[in-house]
């Protein structure tokens, strides 16, 4: 195998989009779980004490945006990969 | 005829021509022949004029426009304040209420009119921008990423403005090494961490939204992306409320910082 002619533009498209289905299956179910456990327990505790539910309701709201922002984080490296890779312009050529 | 059958019959009226809009859509999409445009190019910020070496983009633009149309609104409601509320006047004063518990739970209500005025202004510019894609012709200014991070930047300077304020400088820099000195570079790095995620939130959100919708449009442009319009009034307004919130638990944190040992 010559690795000089190989068509690399092409092997990077494809592992570009390669990369990018699986990691966003994998970046969006393990904070999905995470979210469900705490919207979960802020449920359980409501129920269990329903005049606390404002403080409780304020608590989950800030988990679940903390844990949503890994997701996020995700979208935004597979945003890049798939639009605005930094390495396009070295590896297609101009 | 009775009238639960007269209901049904509008409701599979209005199913019928929701899927024949759809398919007119879909058709009129597969005839044409015009190459559909790239959906980053439909996203990314066009460059409206150079100011020196300072690149003006269509975002500016945008946000000026959301500046003026906000200050003139607050102008004409703010002039016609009475003691007895009207419909506006109520909903301005319900908006400012909950903004003052965000505050209130956050912070804490001694001198909550000394946060009041940036919250609120963080909260309603972060709204508005949010929901100002919604306005044919404009676009929202949050999906650029250099809205969010100026966001979170007044942030993470308001932190150890108001800490400063609060406990002396000296008393907000002990907080750094509060328990033992080890906990510098954690504290450190959280600053910076927390600066970065609140800035990728309000981006990630937004744009993963306008994504959707751009999509929606490339394939079906008539009534398709319309229930996705009305989710992302849902999603902005949260994640404006969100911002708010963390933005208040980080200035609470500065300043509420030596009260449990003092007390």
């Amino acid at each position: 195998m010559d690795w000089n002619t190989l068509p690399y533009d092409k092997i990077f498209v494809i592992v570009t989009v390669l990369v990018a289905g699986p990691g966003i299956i994998a970046g969006i179910t393990v904070p999905a779980i995470g979210q469900a456990i705490v919207a979960l327990s802020g449920l359980k505790a409501i129920s269990r004490q329903p005049e606390a539910g404002d403080k409780i309701n304020s608590i989950v709201l800030l988990s679940l945006a903390m844990l949503e922002s890994l997701a996020i984080y995700v979208l935004a490296v597979i945003l890049i990969l798939v639009f605005a890779n930094p390495m396009r312009s070295f590896i297609l050529g101009s | 005829m009775p009238r639960k059958n007269k209901q049904t019959l509008t409701l599979i009226l209005v199913v019928v021509l929701i899927i024949a809009m759809a398919a007119i859509s879909f058709s009129l999409r597969s005839s044409g022949d015009y190459e559909p445009e790239p959906v980053a190019d439909e996203i990314a910020p066009d460059l409206v004029f150079t100011v020196g070496p300072i690149q003006v983009t269509s975002t500016v633009i945008n946000t000026w426009i959301m500046i003026g149309m906000l200050g003139f609104g607050a102008y004409l409601i703010g002039k016609t304040f009475k003691v007895r509320p009207g419909m506006l006047q109520n909903a301005v004063e319900w908006l400012a209420e909950a903004i003052q518990g965000i505050i209130a739970q956050n912070i804490g209500t001694e001198n909550s009119n000394l946060f009041f005025p940036v919250v609120a202004t963080l909260a309603i510019f972060i709204g508005v921008s949010n929901l100002l894609g919604l306005i044919p012709g404009l676009h929202s200014p949050t999906p650029d990423i250099n809205t969010p991070v100026a966001m979170a930047l007044v942030v993470f300077f308001l932190v150890p403005y108001f800490g400063i304020r609060t406990h002396g400088l000296w008393g907000y820099l002990k907080h750094y090494v509060d328990p033992i000195f080890l906990m510098l570079p954690i504290e450190i790095a959280s600053e910076i961490a927390r600066t970065f995620s609140l800035s990728f939130r309000l981006f990630g959100n937004i744009l993963g939204e306008e994504i959707i919708i751009a999509i929606l449009f490339l394939i079906a442009p008539i009534i398709v992306p319309v229930p996705m319009m009305l989710f992302s009034i849902f999603t902005g307004v949260l994640q404006a409320y969100i911002f708010t919130l963390l933005s208040c638990v980080y200035i609470g944190g500065a300043v509420k910082a030596h009260q449990s040992t003092k007390s």
